[in-house]
Parts: C-alpha cells; sequence; structure tokens
C-alpha cells in the first residue's frame, strides 16, 4: 500500500474523462443492459412455472372486460357515477347531523357562555361568529362527502381497476396534450382539488403532471357543488313548470360539471401547446394485476391519508378567513361597514361580468374555502339591502326555503344573468388557497403556482364579461 | 477483516452525512432505507413495519416526498427512512438522485429493498443497483400469495444463495412474513449476519476494463472505500454529485464497513499490474 | 344596450391586444426580446464563431463573410472587426481573419455554451428537434462560465451533443469518439453511427437525405471497393466510400441476437397475441423517454408481446419481464422489433 503512488481526485476525473469517451455514448444502454442481463439469470434460477397455461387466468378475462370497447366505457360511466351518487345521497344524513350538532347546537350555546361570561361583543363576533362558524361550516360540508368519497375511490385504487380507466381513457386525453392517469385525478378534484393535485403524483412525466395540477381546479368539488344546486334549484329550476323543476335543475348543475371537463380539456390542450411545450415528455403506463382489496384497512388508512390532510388544511385556512368575513362585516367607518365600502367599490366591476359587487367580494374572502362561499353571500347581501332574515347581520347563515333565498337575491338585484353567470363563475375562478398552498407544495414553483391560480380566474372574467354582454345586447333586442 | 471493524453490533451508519439529508439519528440506534419499484407494495411494508409512528416531509431541499417512521426489536431503536419508488437507480430523474444518494452518503445501517416476486426479473434490476452501492441488504420477496396465483414458485432459498443476502418471502398486506423481515433487518443491523452480494457481472468490452481501469484510480487514493465500483460506475456517467464528493474529499468518509477490502484490493492490484 | 355593445367591442380590443402581444414568435413580447437580445456581446461573440467555423474548415475569413454571417451591412461590419481587434480577439494577416488564443477560447467558449444547450433541450425538454438549434443560438450567449459549468453538471458532464458533435471542457478540452469511419467496418459487422459530417455539403446532404442519423444501429451486409451496402432500421443503403467515410462507427462489440438486417417491424404493428424480439429503440426516442423504458427493461434482445389493446386501440399493453406495461403508438414506432414466428 505504501508504495503506490497516489494519485489526486483531478487526475481521476481527467482519466474518467478519456474514460468515457473511449466507452461511447451508449453507456447508459450497456449498463443497463449488463445489470438486466444479470437480473434475468438469477430470476430464471429462482423462478420456476410449474403450470403456466392450464389455469384459468382471471386478469386477462378482467381486463378484457373493462378495456372492452363497450363494455369497458360502459362500465366505467356505471361506476364512476355510483360512486357520486353515493357520495352525495350518503353525505346528506351525516352533514345534516354535523350541520345540526356544530351550527344549531353548539353555537348557540357558545354564544350564551360568552354572554354568560361577558364577554366583550367585538371578541365574541370575531371568535364565534367568525372563526368558530367559518370552521364548523367547512367541517360540515366538506367532512362526510369526502370520508364516503376517498375511501370508495381507494378500494377502486387498491383493487387496480383505476389504471385500467387511464389506459381506457388516455387516446382521449392524448388528444389534448395529456396523460391517461389525469383521468383519476380529475376524478379526485371531484372531490377536492387540493386532494386531486396530490393525486397528480402517480403522473410521473413532468409535462403531464403540470397539466393535470393548473386544469385540476376544472374539477367541480365537493364544495362547490352546494353552491351549484342551490342557485340551480333556486334560479334555473324556477324558470321549468314544477313537476320539471327538479330534473332541469340537476341536469344544469350536471352541465355545468360537463362544462368544467370540457375545459379541462381545452386548457390542457392550450398548455401543452404553449407554456409547457418545453417540459418532458413521458409516458408509460404499467397495469398492475388486480388484488383483492382489504376493505378496512383500505378505509382507515384513506381516512388518515386523506380526509384528514385535507380537512386538516381547509380548517386551517377557514379559521382566519373566518375571521376576516367577520371584521369586514361587522368595522364600521363612519356608520358604515368595511364590507359596504368594498361592495360598493367593486360592484360597477361586477355589474359589468354579470354578477355584482357583493359576489366578488364573498369570493375574495372566501378564497380559503368554496364551501362558504354561500353563506357570505346571503350575509353580505342582508348586510347590503338590509333584509331581516332572523338571523343577526353580520352573521353568516343558511336559508332553508328556496323562496326565501330567491326574495332575498331579488332583493339584492340578482337576475337569471346573475346566477348563471354565478353558476359559471364558480366553476372558472382561482382555486381555494388550500389547494394553491397544496400546488406550491407539489410543484415547488412559484410560477407554476401563479400560473395556477390566475389562469383559471382571468378565464372565468373573461367567460363572465362576455356572456354578460351578449347576454344584454340578445335582451335589448 | 477490514482494521476499521473494530466493534460488534455497532451501528454502521454515516451519522453526520445523515444529518445533512435531514434523518436526525440522536433517539435511534440503527437507520434502515427502504427501497423498491413502484407498485411492488413498497408502502404497505413501509407501514406494516412502522404501524402508525410515522412522519411525512419532503427532502431537503427538494419536492420529493419523504416518509419516516420506527420501530424497536429487541433493546434498539430502528429508524426507517422509505426512498421514493424507482425502476432504477442509474438516470438522472430526481427521485433517482434522492435514492441513491442516500444509500451512498447516509450509509444506511440496512437497505431493504422491496421486490415483487411476480416481477422478479424487472425488480433485480433494481436489487442489484443497490448492492452495487451497499453490502447491508436485506430482500423483502413481497406479494408472493400473487406470484403463487399466477402459477409461479419463487425459489427464496436459492435467490439467496445466488444473492449473496438474506431473502424474506413475505405478504406485506396481510402481515405475513414481517416478523421474519424484522429479524432479518437486525441481523444484519448488528452484523450477525455479513451478506456478501452478488456484484453485477455482465459487464463487457470496454465498459469492463475502463471500470476496473478506474477503480484502480479509485481505490489508489481512497484505498477503504466501500463501493469503488459504484463509484466508478457514477463518474463514467458524470453525475455531478459524486464528483464533487470526489473533489472536496467527502468520499474518503465513507468507511469500509466489514466487508474484506484488503482482499478485494488486492485482487484489483493484481489485476492491474 | 349601447353599453354593452361598447363594452363588448373593448373586451374583444382587449384580447385582441392580448394576443398580438403575447403570440409566439410574431407577437410583440417575442420581437422585443429579439432585439434586446442583440446586444453587442451577441455581435462579436458570434464574429469569433463565424471566424473559428472557418478556421476549421480552411477557408479564410473576411469582413464581407463577417459581414454576410451576419446580416450587418458593411459599416458596422468594419466597426465590429476593429472592435475585436481592439480587444486584442482577432488578428490579420495574407488570408485574411484570424482569431487570436483570447479569441479562440472565447470562440470555443460559446461553442461550448451552444452544444451544452442543444444536449440540455434535446434530454431534458420537450421541444423538438427541429426547435434546438435556433433556441441554442439565442442562449448561447446569455450565460455565464459558472452557470455553464452548473448546467454541464446537471447533465452528467456530457462530451457530445446529440448530433454527436463534441462538447469542448471547460478547458477546451475536446474529446473524440472511440469510432471509426463506415468504410472501416466488415461484411456482416453491426454498429452504431455516432457522428455524422457536416462537410462536404454535397455528402452532408447526401447523407441526410438516406435519412441516417446518430445514435441508429447499421449492419453491413455488403462491402466491395466501390460501394458499401448496409441495412439500417428496415432499410437498405448503399453508399460510395466517400460519403460512407464521413460516418463515424461505433463497433458493436457483442454480438446481438437481433440484427438490424432486412425489412423492419416496429412495436406498434405487433397484432394482439404477437410477440417480437426487441432490436434497438430508435434515437427518436431520447432523454427521460429513452431511459424510462431501458428501466422497465425495453432493451435490445427483450421479449416483448403485445397482450391488450385499449378500446381505441392506442395505447396498446404490451408483457415486458413479467410486467403488463401500456405505450402509445407514438413510442412504439420506434422501438424496431422482429416478430417472433408462433410455433403451431
Amino acid at each position: 500500500m505504501n508504495n503506490t503512488q497516489t494519485v489526486t481526485a483531478d487526475e481521476i476525473l481527467r482519466s474518467a474523462q478519456e474514460l468515457r469517451a473511449e466507452v461511447g455514448v451508449d453507456f447508459h444502454e450497456k449498463l443497463v443492459e449488463a445489470v438486466y442481463t444479470d437480473a434475468a439469470r438469477l430470476a430464471d434460477r429462482a423462478v420456476t412455472r410449474p403450470d403456466q397455461k392450464a389455469r384459468f387466468d382471471l386478469d386477462a378475462t378482467i381486463d378484457r372486460i373493462v378495456t372492452d370497447r363497450r363494455w369497458g366505457f360502459l362500465l366505467m360511466i356505471l361506476l364512476f357515477t355510483l360512486v357520486l351518487w353515493i357520495t352525495i345521497e350518503g353525505a346528506n344524513v351525516p352533514s345534516r347531523m354535523i350541520a345540526n350538532l356544530l351550527l344549531d347546537t353548539i353555537h348557540p350555546w357558545l354564544k350564551s357562555l360568552a354572554a354568560a361570561i361577558s364577554m366583550p361583543w367585538w371578541l365574541d363576533g370575531l371568535l364565534i361568529d367568525g372563526m368558530y362558524l367559518a370552521t364548523a361550516w367547512v367541517v360540515s360540508v366538506m367532512l362526510p362527502p369526502m370520508a364516503i368519497f376517498f375511501p370508495l375511490f381507494t378500494l377502486l385504487e387498491d383493487f387496480g381497476y383505476l389504471p385500467r380507466v387511464s389506459f381506457n381513457l388516455d387516446a382521449l386525453f392524448r388528444r389534448a396534450g395529456a396523460h391517461g392517469k389525469q383521468a383519476l385525478s380529475m376524478m379526485m378534484g371531484f372531490g377536492c382539488n387540493a386532494a386531486g393535485v396530490v393525486a397528480t403524483r402517480i403522473i410521473d412525466s413532468p409535462r403531464e403532471r403540470l397539466i393535470a395540477i393548473i386544469t385540476n381546479n376544472f374539477a367541480l368539488c365537493n364544495g362547490r357543488w352546494p353552491t351549484q344546486i342551490m342557485i340551480a334549484t333556486v334560479f334555473i329550476g324556477g324558470l321549468v313548470p314544477a313537476h320539471l323543476a327538479g330534473l332541469i335543475s340537476a341536469a344544469s348543475v350536471v352541465g355545468v360539471a360537463l362544462l368544467g371537463v370540457g375545459f379541462t380539456f381545452l386548457v390542457s390542450w392550450f398548455l401543452s401547446r404553449t407554456m409547457l411545450r418545453g417540459e418532458v415528455s413521458t409516458f408509460s403506463l404499467e397495469l398492475p394485476p388486480y388484488r383483492p382489496p382489504r376493505f378496512w384497512q383500505t378505509i382507515y388508512t384513506s381516512l388518515i391519508d386523506r380526509t384528514i390532510y385535507v380537512l386538516w388544511r381547509a380548517i386551517v385556512f377557514a379559521m382566519p378567513a373566518g375571521a376576516a368575513i367577520w371584521l369586514v362585516a361587522n368595522i364600521t367607518i363612519g356608520g358604515t361597514s368595511i364590507a359596504e365600502y368594498i361592495i360598493n367599490f367593486v360592484n360597477p366591476f361586477g355589474v359589468l361580468l354579470g354578477l355584482n359587487g357583493v359576489i366578488l367580494l364573498a369570493y375574495i374572502v372566501a378564497i380559503p374555502a368554496n364551501e362558504i362561499v354561500i353563506p357570505t353571500i346571503l350575509m353580505l347581501t342582508v348586510l347590503v339591502t338590509g333584509v331581516d332574515t332572523g338571523a343577526g347581520a353580520g352573521v353568516m347563515f343558511e336559508l332553508e326555503s328556496g323562496a326565501d333565498m330567491l326574495s332575498l337575491f331579488t332583493a339584492g338585484g340578482w337576475t337569471l344573468l346573475t346566477a348563471v353567470n354565478l353558476m359559471l363563475f364558480s366553476l372558472v375562478h382561482n382555486p381555494c388557497s388550500t389547494t394553491i398552498f397544496t400546488i406550491y407544495k407539489e410543484t415547488g414553483s412559484a410560477k407554476w403556482t401563479t400560473v395556477a391560480a390566475l389562469l383559471p380566474v382571468v378565464m372565468g372574467f373573461g367567460l363572465t364579461f362576455f356572456l354578460a354582454q351578449i347576454w344584454r345586447l340578445l335582451a335589448a333586442l | 477483516m477490514a482494521p476499521s471493524d473494530g466493534c460488534e453490533g455497532c451501528p454502521a451508519h454515516n451519522a453526520a452525512n445523515l444529518l445533512k439529508l435531514g434523518v436526525d439519528m440522536q433517539d435511534w440506534n440503527y437507520v434502515v432505507a427502504l427501497a423498491g419499484n413502484p407498485n411492488t407494495g413498497k408502502s404497505t411494508v413501509f407501514n406494516a413495519l412502522t404501524g402508525l409512528r410515522q412522519h411525512t416531509g419532503n427532502w431537503p431541499g427538494k419536492t420529493v416526498s419523504r416518509a419516516e417512521g420506527g420501530f424497536e426489536f429487541g433493546s434498539a431503536r430502528y429508524k426507517i427512512v422509505d426512498l421514493p419508488g424507482t425502476y432504477s437507480l442509474l438516470a438522472t430523474s430526481l427521485d433517482e438522485q434522492v435514492a441513491r444518494n442516500f444509500i451512498l452518503f447516509g450509509q444506511p445501517d440496512v437497505t431493504i429493498v422491496v421486490v415483487d416476486a411476480s416481477r422478479l426479473e424487472r425488480n433485480l434490476n433494481l436489487a442489484l443497483q443497490v448492492m452495487e452501492i451497499t453490502d447491508r441488504v436485506v430482500v423483502c420477496l413481497n406479494l408472493i400469495d400473487e406470484a403463487e396465483r399466477h402459477g409461479l414458485k419463487v425459489d427464496e432459498r436459492r435467490l439467496a444463495r445466488d444473492l449473496g443476502v438474506p431473502v424474506i418471502p413475505t405478504v406485506a398486506r396481510y402481515n405475513r412474513g414481517m416478523d421474519e423481515l424484522v429479524k432479518a433487518i437486525h441481523e444484519v443491523a448488528t452484523g450477525e449476519v455479513r451478506p456478501r452480494p452478488f456484484k453485477v457481472r455482465s459487464t463487457t468490452g470496454v465498459l469492463k476494463s475502463a471500470l476496473e481501469k478506474l477503480e484502480r484510480e479509485i481505490l489508489q487514493l481512497y484505498p477503504e472505500l466501500p463501493n469503488v465500483r459504484w463509484v466508478a460506475l457514477r463518474l463514467l456517467d458524470g453525475d455531478e454529485d459524486i464528483i464533487r464528493a470526489l473533489r472536496s474529499g467527502e468520499l474518503g468518509n465513507l468507511f469500509q464497513m466489514e466487508q474484506p477490502v484488503e482482499e478485494q484490493r488486492q485482487t484489483l492490484m493484481a489485476e492491474g499490474s | 344596450m349601447q353599453d354593452s355593445l361598447i363594452a363588448l367591442l373593448a373586451g374583444l380590443a382587449v384580447v385582441g391586444g392580448l394576443f398580438a402581444f403575447f403570440w409566439p414568435e410574431k407577437g410583440l413580447l417575442a420581437r422585443w426580446r429579439r432585439i434586446r437580445l442583440l446586444t453587442s456581446r451577441v455581435l462579436h461573440e458570434d464574429a469569433l464563431k463565424h471566424i473559428q467555423k472557418q478556421d476549421l474548415n480552411r477557408r479564410p475569413a473576411s469582413l464581407q463573410s463577417v459581414a454576410g454571417a451576419l446580416g450587418l451591412d458593411s459599416n458596422r461590419a468594419v466597426q465590429l472587426v476593429a472592435d475585436l481587434e481592439g480587444q486584442g480577439l482577432i488578428r490579420h494577416d495574407e488570408d485574411g481573419l484570424r482569431l487570436t488564443h483570447e479569441g479562440r477560447q472565447v470562440a470555443m467558449n460559446v461553442i461550448r455554451a451552444h452544444r451544452l444547450w442543444e444536449q440540455y433541450l434535446a434530454e431534458n425538454t420537450g421541444f423538438s428537434q427541429s426547435e434546438w438549434h435556433p433556441m441554442a443560438d439565442q442562449y448561447e450567449h446569455q450565460f455565464s462560465s459558472e452557470e455553464l459549468d452548473a448546467l454541464a453538471g446537471s447533465l452528467g458532464n456530457p462530451l457530445f451533443d446529440p448530433h454527436g458533435d463534441p462538447i469542448p471542457s471547460r478547458e477546451g478540452q475536446v474529446f473524440e469518439h472511440n469510432a471509426v469511419p463506415l468504410t472501416a467496418l466488415e461484411q456482416d459487422q453491426s454498429g452504431r453511427i455516432v457522428h455524422v459530417g457536416d462537410e462536404p455539403e454535397m455528402v452532408a446532404a447526401q447523407i441526410n437525405a438516406e435519412g441516417l442519423l446518430p445514435g441508429m444501429l447499421l449492419h453491413v451486409s455488403e462491402k466491395t471497393t466501390n460501394r458499401i451496402r448496409f441495412w439500417t432500421n428496415g432499410e437498405e443503403h448503399i453508399l460510395a466510400p466517400v460519403v460512407a467515410a464521413s460516418i463515424s462507427v461505433q463497433l458493436l462489440e457483442e454480438e446481438r441476437e437481433s440484427r438490424p438486417v432486412g425489412t423492419a417491424t416496429y412495436l406498434h404493428e405487433l397484432a394482439q397475441g404477437q410477440t417480437g424480439r426487441v432490436v434497438q429503440l430508435l434515437p427518436r426516442l431520447r432523454g427521460a423517454e429513452r431511459r424510462r423504458l431501458l428501466d422497465l427493461g425495453m432493451l435490445p434482445g427483450t421479449l416483448v408481446r403485445a397482450e391488450l389493446r385499449s378500446p381505441v386501440g392506442d395505447p396498446v399493453a404490451y408483457r415486458v419481464r413479467g410486467a403488463l406495461i401500456a405505450l402509445r403508438h407514438d413510442q412504439a414506432r420506434h422501438i424496431q422489433v422482429n416478430l417472433i414466428k408462433e410455433e403451431a
């Protein structure tokens, strides 16, 4: 050891460079070949296939059915409809129960407690009417559907069906410059966009993953369904005879959701040809064998991994939002609340978009969670119009009856155009702050986060603006 | 036996480097890295080993997510670091970079490679690469139920003999084989079992001779380096992290644990002269 | 009504304005960027690069050739050349303009930058092949030598660019391919094209017309004194030795089971249930995409079976080393296979 002459690091690097030129440009390929040659030999020695062909191949049979030209799509639509239906139907009851508990029982109790210890009105309002109420709202609207949707989805995933969905739908997504797996993150987005953004991790091609992240917002998430359903019931259902009202309003909500899917493809197509052209694109999709899902374990892990995670983030963002909402509604300068100042300021712009100042302010303060948009709009409308609905002014609430809502909105100057544009804007606007934060964590890039946040809101402005102008022109004819 | 191997059962990991990689070993005795292909049930193995005691975050300075957890066996506390699921460690993707640098610079006491028994060939591709970086490998032959369902029988004893490392058949979904896995981890960590992993030998022609030449030079500079061939491979691929570590002398901090370096070195020297 | 009409028109005007501004290549933003890029650094470096290129091709560089290559009028060209001479980067001799030692260094650095960027664009981005050169032409002037080192490091310090041209090291060192001219191959030998010469132009044009690219495998089927006949992916080419000599080939060391001989079949052409043995991944598959396929075990000699078609027929799932991997036609069409005849 002592007699060997020492080499320096630089000498080693130099000879490495020379050797690299000698080995040639296909170094990587040669190396992988060498490793695989050994791997194949070792595997061959260890694996025996005693009865190779005799066995009935269940996987291949399932695969043939689920990727069949007819049955494949039918099965897919049926399964996804079933999942959505179970989610919406199944969430109703627990949602109401939680709302009863948090909003109708605990909230008054907290109020009386605050009164009993004679808490100053502003602290009581800020903490209980602001932060508590907003959080309670988010939890009651968000938790039940997520607790149902995510486990169902995870079960399908665990079974091995979802990769087949990507496989079936890839042709569609390919034409939009996207990856078949985007079908999955999009479906997940119907539950929650933040979860959908996390789900894009399965897409291992950088360009397609960014596309999936940026367009996930166009999947109408769980927090926006109630807005759509309410506005559709109150305004669009009211246009047709009563026996058709349910059908038409449901159809219009589904229409909005499908429009979202359409935007997903359109924007994917646009992004892949412009902004994201330079990102690397690869495609490979492994179809793993089917595995019998482990029911309870799956439900448990999906609750832990997805539901609680998303819920926690939403709560973290909802609390400050609740505080902000309460503050703008309750702090007055010269007898007028801050909210009214802002509403008056943005109202002309809102009207230009076929919306109004109340809606715009609601979307500004409700960035943290779409769930509180409707309560905020109702509260602000009361604040502006002065109509008495029973709830205290400056406090978020919801109305049970559609007629009450219609009369409140009409008092606020709403028209059918306002309703339609609100539905559109609810579909096409910036992602909620939870999602924006998730996008930042997933991409690690301020640039793509900004694009993902601004692109839909600019689109939403454009869409509502043009619709409003054309609508008014036609209405005047 | 290498002179640095003074202590039976002592941890082998590189605590200083681990800290730089974001792993604090203060309350732990051993660190175990978990590697594997995507879709091999790696996370199931991770969950089965750690239960609920896990912590998720990102690798320092990277957007690659990481899970950490732990378990106790005997009187020792084992920390498990879940590496990104990759098909290979040879390419330039961030995931692969993170995984290979952790195994190389962190020098985990044990690296578990989760392999899918029904896709052995492709999974061994990764296992062989890991075995180039570290000797302290345990192969977790997962999903054997699925392989059986497809009419495949894997002879794990023969595989263990061929690979030169412990091979533990498991079905992590049903917690089968996990006790044996933990025991194997313990044995390798404490040095009771000393794997002598199979090293890739199918390199031919210029690639082979280039590797050998480079290995000899590296050994002259760092006679104690445990994984010369891997370093040589990475240098031939122009890996900037390795080049930097070579320039800064950081490679010199990677100690030979228990492999008979002397033997290895002498054969190489003999071939060279 | 009038209000909404005005608003509508104003809105359309805004949208039109945005398009005019952001439109790629022809938009105002793109134009402004281009103009801003034409700094004196760019002119200087381009002039040095031009003189270096002329020098390499053993042609004299002159004031006229500089003006022509850079598209300058003679006044500005004179000014430019005077500037460069003043900085000691070039000098005159009887043959015309020459680079000084310093000038050559600057020129080499620009070439390094250009080729590094081409390699980057080829390996780490999704831009198409025709875009690499013009983009690299812009980027080559924009970065410091430290930034270039970082770029080289992140790329694994490549020695060659995607066209097979050497990338000079920071010190100006250039590596040669471990290759021989195609004319040195004997009958029945296989090799991989590593570089295609671009001089003289006539020869380059013919090679280009034959579609021969670095990265392709070839197999010599016949060699006589006045012609060499060889197969690449599914096509047989016949070249005169003078042309073949400017194709550099790296010999394949090992005998392969599948050689690129005869008409080629590509993976996407396999019918459901058919099996093929991989011959080669064509050079079009590059960067991350190529590495992923290799990692999945899609290597020369590997058996691949087309197993499952998606409802539309694209993608198709293939059985590769035990795993079922779906690939799109767009990828599969670049994987050459030999069809394995099924035994009855």
